[in-house]
């Protein structure tokens, strides 16, 4: 599990100011499921999955997340925002151990 | 001699830090799980439409909301959606949430995006699990409140939702 937390953000090569710009990410992280014993009732503990994934860009929120565990493992997210300025954009992953991913590229104009 | 005392200093260090992050990461954990599990719960899909969004009126999306997934699906375990609006995104008129909801999933509630007018486009895709064959449903939540809905069924071959 040593991948576990490395997050891969891809954007498109070329961006013009002002575009409005898909950005498909990824995290590696198990998205533990419900598991239950042998009665059918639900193991109780800590699941540990993702529950909020956070995109900033220019220091401001653009997309959140609020996820349950009908996401699949590994999860992967896309979504779109405003080029305006160059700067970073993050995407923050939060679960439920309190584990907190980061993933950060610059936005440069080409 | 020096060198060995270093590494162990550095060691104990290292443990202390982890010591301290586990229990601040244990504080936090509380509210996070907290509010999780007010989105998502183990519940039926009449429950948790209920639970979203009480009496509220929810309208046929179909020519505002594009939404993307395989007809089959042969591993229930990763399936793509994605979900396209169409809406201006300016700060009077733009799209708050998107949700995806599966029925036949033990936990239907999948995820909910809160959007903003800086994203330009409201468009959202993720990879999400299915138990069953059965419908799965984008709600989407408009900045004046109105709630649109589309539905699309897919087979599932292999579930992969486990327990």
């Amino acid at each position: 599990m040593s991948d576990l937390g490395k997050v891969r953000i891809r954007v498109p090569s070329s961006i013009k100011p002002g575009d409005v710009v898909q950005v498909r990410t990824l995290v590696i992280h198990p998205m533990e499921r419900i598991e239950r014993d042998a009665q059918g009732k639900i193991i109780p503990k800590t699941y540990n999955y993702i529950t909020r994934v956070v995109v900033t860009y220019l220091g401001k929120t653009v997309v959140a997340f609020d996820t349950t565990q009908s996401v699949s493992e590994n999860p992967f997210f896309s979504f779109a925002f405003r080029a305006t300025d160059p700067g970073p954009l993050s995407v923050e992953f939060h679960d439920t151990t309190g584990g907190r991913y980061e993933g950060k590229v610059d936005i440069t104009f080409a | 001699m020096r060198g060995s005392s270093t590494m162990t200093r550095r060691r104990m260090l290292e443990t202390l830090g982890v010591i301290g992050a586990a229990a601040a990461s244990g504080a936090l954990t509380a509210p996070a799980r907290a509010r999780a599990q007010q989105l998502g719960l183990n519940e039926s899909v009449d429950d948790a439409m209920k639970r979203v969004f009480g009496r509220r009126p929810i309208k046929d999306g179909a020519s505002l909301i594009k939404l993307d997934l395989p007809l089959i699906a042969e591993n229930g375990a990763v399936v793509p959606v994605s979900v396209r609006v169409d809406s201006p995104m300016t700060p009077t008129s733009y799209v708050k949430h998107i949700y995806i909801v599966a029925d036949k999933n033990r936990i239907p509630v999948v995820t909910r995006v809160t959007l903003t007018p800086a994203a330009g486009q409201a468009f959202m895709g993720v990879n999400i699990r299915l138990g069953d064959t059965g419908d799965v449903r984008a709600i989407v939540e408009q900045s004046d409140g109105t709630l649109w809905q589309v539905a699309r069924e897919v087979k599932v071959t292999v579930g992969g939702c486990g327990g």
